[in-house]
């Protein structure tokens, strides 16, 4: 089932057009991966998924963005909720300057959770989920930023699995991680697909073809080319595809 | 501005090394069917000793291949290019081995008299070095209708070596002091017929790499 | 010259001029706390002529005007840094800050006169003195809490909001806890400047002490120590002995700055060390 469908969506900074018309839908419990030059608009897209775009001013955005059927740019949508629902990794590594504990807790706390056990709870099954349990449970109340970067990613992706969303957006998770971070974040990609819906921006195409079902191809603010993500990485339809991804532009 | 110029180079050196394997083992075949023809048994054993040179040079196109794979990580044609290239090579080198079986009967055969005047063999081996001069004009061009037409001159083999067969195999019955070279010949034609079916192949990759379809050109 | 010839030349042009502050500074601490630290016996705190009183006003008014400049100069400061749109009105409100800033003191000290001391006709008060020393700190308030809001990564909003956090809560419990160390020197420098303040002082609070014992009444007379030490010294009362009395004071007060610094900077650097994690230092 489609959980997110995008219909003729264009966006502007000011004067400035940074997203022509996109028309794209993903399913519900796959990955897509946003693929494209530096300055083509894949954070652009994905921020206007969660509303995040709502934060920068002089913003304007024409055409709809359904997310279970529910237009999110309806007068009446909570973007509260939208966002609890739709949550954000971002390309650097962004823990609170709180311990591990505090930092996962922080979500379910300002939902409303206040009972201590519910939380620490919360905290442990995110914790797994996002892999780093076994490496943080000593730690808990140590400050965050003494992680690692790789840690410090995963703990996001915790934090953020914290709030009980159905989608995530992730933008250049891996582009300031080693290799043996990227691969535990991509593994751990694997393992949530079976229950959230993913969208990832890269600049690594390996890691799109690694990660994601589907390729979306963004090139000047236009969705070029979007397809499985095999068939887009051995055959795609479109030249700039092809020139893209094999290395040869302009 | 162009990118990646050092790989188009690379990719650009694979494909002169897989268009010399392609020509060594035309060669080959000519040179098998030749000494078969002539009962010429030097020329037979200079093939078996040739074909050394065909493996290594599968042996450092294979390399070529998997270096460029691991270091330049391609997508889309060149993945197709690298993959496809890797496995012509395969098959040129085993249309060189099937020289080789050639130029083997050639030798069993010797200087016994030819039971029969030969000349389905060199229509047959007439085709296939056809065939494989159009596929490496047509992997070279990337030019997937050209490698598709060429496959369908397989047929033409395909019905000379059943028409082989029933002569060889009465051959056989009318005399059995025959049966020795008949099935020698018999061999040399199912090799040639093997060869046609090798080029069917190699126009199969040339499909895959211009679209990235998988064709049976066999059927 | 060479690159690595100015880098060398550079370093030791920076390293004297931070010696030299040093330097400045012991020398000043030791003649002052050398002259004045003798006399800073009990005698000189509870005796007739003592200045226990003074010493309680400096804080009391202190406090005061904190509570006075604290709500506003905090509530005014997030507002520049979070809510405001970047416009012509707020470049206005920060320019304005930034002209009051730099407004001697003086004539903050004669409008207090005019307005708390003339106008509502106080007289000379500890709650007059707190008003006045509040507009003082007002501006240097709202900039400070700007600024330490500011150095918050925008990161840190981010990922807060985008967990679906409201501006409020992503303020109280983010950002706020962030900038903390940055507003507590902020709130102490504020607080330096204003427990050593007398131009204002004199023509708002006055220059007697109440003769009551830590009178909280706001509206008595409350001289401070930096008053009373300028008192002192540019006007002696005969037959006292005004040099050791002023070289005490001196000396009391600067005791006292560097207490109170203390007493903020060390929670606050706790603070920032608990933030930051162990690995930071
Ligand atoms: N806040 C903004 N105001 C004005 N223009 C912006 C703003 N953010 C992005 N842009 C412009 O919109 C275009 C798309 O930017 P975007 O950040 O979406 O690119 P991107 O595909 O994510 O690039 P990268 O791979 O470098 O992250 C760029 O031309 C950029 O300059
Ligand atoms: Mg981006």
């Amino acid at each position: 089932m489609d959980k997110i469908v995008v219909k003729e969506l264009d966006l502007f900074y000011g004067e400035q057009q940074a997203l022509n018309s996109i028309n794209i839908a993903m399913k519900e419990r796959s990955v897509t991966a946003l693929i494209g030059p530096s300055g083509c608009g894949k954070s652009t897209f994905l921020r206007t998924l969660n509303r995040m775009q709502d934060l920068t001013p002089g913003v304007k955005i024409i055409g709809q963005v359904k997310i279970d059927g529910q237009d999110i740019y309806a007068a009446d949508t909570d973007v509260v909720l939208l966002r609890k629902k739709v949550g954000m990794v971002f390309q650097h590594p962004n823990p609170f300057p709180k311990s591990v504990f505090e930092n996962v807790a922080y979500g379910p706390r300002i939902h409303g959770e206040t009972d201590k056990k519910k939380l620490s709870e919360i905290v442990e099954t995110s914790l797994k989920d996002a892999a780093l349990w076994n490496e943080v449970k000593d730690r808990l109340h140590e400050s965050a930023l003494g992680l690692s970067g790789g840690q410090q990613q995963r703990l996001c992706i915790a934090r953020l699995l914290a709030v009980g969303p159905e989608i995530l957006l992730m933008d250049e998770p891996t582009s300031a991680l080693d290799p043996i971070s990227t691969m535990k974040i991509e593994e751990l990609i694997a393992e949530l697909k079976d229950k959230y819906t993913i969208i990832i921006v890269t600049h690594n195409m390996h890691q799109a073809s690694r990660v994601s079902d589907r390729t979306a191809f963004f090139l000047s603010g236009d969705l070029i080319e979007e397809d499985i993500t095999s068939v887009l990485f051995t055959r795609p339809a479109k030249k700039k595809t092809e020139d893209y991804i094999s290395g040869r532009f302009g | 501005m162009p990118t990646r110029q050092k790989f188009d180079h690379e990719l650009e050196d694979l494909r002169l090394k897989i268009l010399t394997l392609g020509k060594m083992a035309e060669q080959q075949i000519a040179l098998a069917v030749n000494s078969l023809m002539n009962q010429d048994l030097e020329l037979a054993n200079s093939i078996v000793v040739k074909d050394l040179e065909l493996n290594d040079l599968r042996a450092d196109i294979e390399e070529t291949c998997i270096l460029l794979i691991a270091t330049q990580q391609p997508f889309a044609r060149d993945l197709r290019k690298l993959v496809a290239g890797f496995k012509i090579s395969i098959y040129l080198e085993r249309m060189g081995d099937l020289a080789v079986d050639l130029a083997k009967v050639s030798i069993r055969i010797g200087q016994e008299k030819l039971i029969k005047p030969l000349v389905d063999i060199p229509r047959m081996s007439g085709i296939v070095q056809e065939m494989i001069r159009i596929g490496l004009k047509a992997y070279v061009d990337e030019d997937c209708g050209a490698a598709a037409e060429m496959s369908l001159m397989d047929d033409e083999i395909d019905k000379i070596y059943s028409g082989v067969f029933g002569e060889l195999k009465s051959i056989m019955m009318e005399n059995p002091n025959n049966v020795t070279q008949a099935n020698y010949l018999l061999f040399a034609s199912r090799f040639l017929e093997r060869l046609g079916d090798y080029c069917t192949n190699i126009a199969e990759e040339i499909v895959y790499i211009c679209n990235g379809k998988r064709m049976d050109l066999n059927e | 010259m060479k690159a690595h010839q100015a880098n060398r030349f550079a370093s030791i042009l920076l390293w004297i001029g931070a010696v030299a502050i040093l330097a400045l500074l012991v020398a000043f601490l030791a003649l002052i706390l050398g002259r004045g630290l003798p006399y800073l016996t009990a005698e000189f705190f509870s005796g007739s002529d003592g200045v226990r009183g003074q010493l309680f006003n400096s804080f009391y008014i202190l406090f005061l005007s904190l509570i006075f400049s604290l709500p506003i100069g905090l509530g005014a400061g997030i507002y520049m840094a979070e809510y405001a749109p970047q416009n012509r009105f707020t470049d206005l409100i920060r320019l304005s800050t930034e002209s009051l800033a730099s407004v001697p003191s003086i004539v903050f000290g004669l409008f207090g006169m005019i307005v708390f001391v003339n106008m509502f006709g106080l007289g000379f008060t500890i709650l007059g003195g707190s008003a006045t020393l509040a507009l003082l700190n007002l501006p240097i308030l709202v900039r400070v809490t700007e600024e330490s809001l500011r150095a918050v990564p925008r990161s840190y909003r981010e990922a807060s909001l985008a967990l679906g956090a409201t501006m409020w809560q992503t303020l109280r419990k983010v950002i706020l806890p962030t900038a903390l160390p940055g507003l507590i020197t902020g709130i102490t420098l504020v607080a330096g400047r204003a427990l050593g303040e007398t131009a204002i002082l004199i023509f708002t609070a006055g220059m007697n002490v109440s003769r009551i014992l830590f009178d909280v009444n706001p509206l008595a007379a409350g001289e401070t120590l930096a008053v009373h030490l300028f008192a002192v010294k540019s006007n002696p009362l005969p037959g006292t002995n005004s040099d050791q009395i002023a070289d005490g004071t001196a000396a009391l007060l600067i005791l006292m700055v560097i207490v109170f610094n203390l007493c903020l900077s060390i929670p606050s650097r706790w603070l920032q060390y608990r933030l930051q994690g162990k690995n930071r230092g």
